[in-house]
């Protein structure tokens, strides 16, 4: 039982700790509280899910075993993980058009930006709604692979897949940190997080910054659904934005609205919390989606700001 | 010369008898509204109009919080759907009638509000409006537990619950309950407003507009946020209340996200700051979805033929969605408010008429890099 608390538990973290990057990030640098942060979570499943059953996905599938002689099974695979960022880069733009159309008016005024991201997570529901209906579809990846196979660690049964989803949430997650804290695009970010009169005198193009910060934060987002979606039982629905936004917000709260270094602890706290429940509590599987809120209260109550509430400016 | 002429006169006109707006034009609504049931109007349209009632009560206790007192609440949906199961199980265990349960449901209402206040207030702008929105999910979550469902009774919610004036027959029992709910809208509404333009309500708006500056005038912040919670707390949990025993049943969906945002909605469409605002918003709301969307277009449409798709319940809500999303980076100050300027042509006393929506000044600086 520890042990699968250990495996599952630091998985599951990673994942939230991806979906709750992106909400702090964009808060921390543009100072938008995105409540429409589960709507592009939300997108991320269904894109990958219309991507992968259109025409698309067999013409990279032909190519593949065509062109570089690949078999099936390693042609779905490399297939599937080409629609995989295929989906993740379309989710990014519509994130940073959505920011530009709309929220990018509104800037500066927290409760209109508040009121207009609830608005576009709404109007998405209901263009999932009028698109699919209330139907389930099930994202998965491909029979077949080595994917949905599985290997014994520690005694636990683990498939390659949520191995995958880990490798990739922590790859992700650094590739970020050192976005953020080496390239000049990062160190533009952080001094308009700061600053934003001052960078915009310094040269930052603001604009053009947020919606790249706004891409990135729908790319989190995207990936963490895919890679969610696909290593769990849960199927896509339109009404499965409100968890993962419950989720983030409450990891983000607990590590500090705006913290880069919170939204990981934040992450690793609620997920172990979770998959502890989740595991030892009877009927504990109806009951999960209030943990990370009722820990996010409890924490407030002792800290209002979070365990590390401060901008993202002050992180080295 | 002849237009000029009238166009003085209208304007001298509108000047004195609009001087007096809200209360020539409260009266007004009130008696088309008293009068409406008299008319004959059909038993479905009641119903609408009752439902606005009870969406009006709602939308105004958001508004005193979040438009007077800036407090972001976007988990209005608590409070509503704690007052109506706390009415649905007061009658459910303890057998009592409907006239004992609300005034209970409201004051547990106000409690719970008191409660979450003491977490919820020690944070500010966006943190007050994230932890609001949890206590609704975490509610939500709670009554559909399968451990609890012989409580609650799961997604189901409780059933069967106790109508207003059983005694009466289906349209008098309607138009009983429509005079009811009206009468209760006019004395919350009054209640709600008279609490905005007192004094309590002046340092609401004082800590909307700085918090710091009341804070430095010796003003006791806590205090007076906790009690805009209180009031909004009450008022939305009778409004929880009332929507049970109109529809019998109190369930699950009350305390979702969708709930919640019916206020914001109303209170767009109205003009957000003055209590009266959400009440015209909530009739827009409901006649534009229940009578332009539903009966106008989808039943004029089926008369030449085409049958929209049952999809077309969907596309309502993205209809307001996008309604509200057009007027908060358009038209911030809503369709009442538009309104009554047009008609006092008062340009110039804007700014006066600013006191409340100061939050929604928008820092226009044009960005050219």
């Amino acid at each position: 039982m520890i042990e699968e608390i250990i495996i599952f538990g630091s998985i599951q973290s990673g994942l939230y700790a991806l979906l709750a990057l992106g909400f702090t990030l964009i808060y921390g640098i543009a100072g938008v509280v995105n409540l429409a942060h589960g709507s592009f979570y939300m997108l991320g499943a269904y894109v990958f899910y219309v991507f992968g059953g259109s025409l698309l996905a067999e013409y990279i599938m032909d190519f593949l075993s065509l062109y570089l002689g690949l078999d099936t099974a390693a042609a779905s695979l490399w297939a599937s993980l080409l629609i995989l960022v295929l989906a993740v880069l379309f989710v990014a733009f519509i994130g940073s058009v959505v920011y530009r159309f709309t929220m990018h008016l509104v800037l500066g005024d927290e409760v209109a930006l508040m009121v207009v991201t609830v608005c576009i997570a709404l109007i998405f529901q209901q263009i999932i709604l009028l698109i699919f209906g209330p139907t389930f579809p099930r994202v998965a990846w491909p029979e077949g692979t080595f994917l949905t196979e599985s290997t014994l660690l520690l005694g636990v049964t683990l498939q390659y897949s949520r191995a995958l989803a880990f490798a990739v949430s922590l790859a992700l997650f650094l590739g970020l940190l050192l976005f953020i804290t080496k390239t000049k695009i990062g160190k533009a970010m952080r001094a308009v997080s700061q600053d934003r009169e001052v960078a915009m005198l310094m040269g930052v193009n603001t604009e053009r910054l947020y919606m790249l910060t706004m891409a990135i934060s729908a790319m989190l987002a995207a990936v963490a659904s895919i890679l969610i979606t696909t290593t769990t039982t849960q199927s896509a629905g339109a009404w499965m934005w409100l968890h993962p936004l419950a989720l983030s917000f409450s990891i983000v709260i607990l590590g500090g609205l705006g913290s880069i270094k919170g939204s990981l602890i934040g992450g690793f706290i609620i997920g172990f919390a979770e998959q502890t429940v989740a595991i030892t509590v009877p009927e504990g599987g109806g009951i999960i989606g209030v943990i990370p809120l009722a820990v996010m209260v409890l924490v407030l109550l002792i800290r209002p700001k979070g365990l590390f509430g401060k901008r993202i400016e002050m992180e080295d | 010369m002849v237009l000029t002429y009238f166009r003085r006169a209208y304007s001298s006109f509108a000047a004195h008898v609009f001087d007096i707006p809200p209360r020539l034009m409260v009266l007004l609504f009130l008696m088309i509204l008293a009068v409406l049931p008299v008319t004959g109007l059909s038993s479905y349209y009641l119903r609408i109009l009752i439902s606005a009632n009870i969406l009006a009560i709602f939308a105004a206790s958001w508004d005193l919080l979040v438009g007077r007192t800036g407090q972001i609440s976007l988990g209005h949906s608590l409070f509503f759907g704690i007052g109506g199961y706390t009415t649905a199980l007061l009658f459910k265990y303890f057998g009592l009638p409907i006239w004992i349960t609300i005034p209970i449901a409201m004051l547990v209402g106000a409690l719970i509000s008191l409660l979450i206040g003491f977490p919820c207030l020690r944070v500010k702008g966006p943190y007050l409006a994230l932890v609001t929105m949890a206590f609704p999910l975490i509610l939500y979550n709670l009554v559909r537990w399968s451990p609890l469902i012989p409580i609650f009774g799961g997604e189901f919610g409780i059933r069967d619950l106790p109508a207003f004036f059983p005694e009466l027959v289906v349209r008098e029992q309607r138009i009983a309950i429509y005079y009811l709910t009206l009468l209760l809208l006019f004395a919350s509404s009054v209640i709600i407003y008279k609490i905005a333009n007192s004094k309590t309500g002046i340092v609401f708006v004082s800590i909307l507009d700085d918090e710091v500056a009341s804070k430095a005038c010796g003003i006791n912040v806590t205090r007076y946020k906790l009690t805009s919670l209180v009031i909004s707390g009450l008022f939305a949990s009778l409004a929880g209340c009332l929507q049970v025993h109109v529809l019998g049943v109190s369930n699950p969906p009350m305390f979702l996200l969708t709930m919640s945002f019916i206020p914001v909605i109303l209170t767009f469409l109205g003009g957000i700051g003055t209590i009266y605002g959400p009440i015209v918003g909530a009739y827009i709301y409901l006649v534009l979805d229940k009578y332009v969307l539903t009966d106008l277009l989808q039943n004029s449409l089926e008369s030449f033929g085409v049958v929209l798709p049952s999809e077309f319940d969907y596309a309502k809500l993205l209809i307001f969605a996008l309604i509200v999303l057009i007027l908060v980076i358009k038209w911030p100050r809503g369709i009442a408010r538009f309104t009554t300027d047009k008609l006092e042509n008062l340009e110039e006393a804007r700014d006066l008429d600013e006191r409340g929506p100061r939050i929604w000044k928008r820092y226009k600086k044009k960005e050219k890099n």
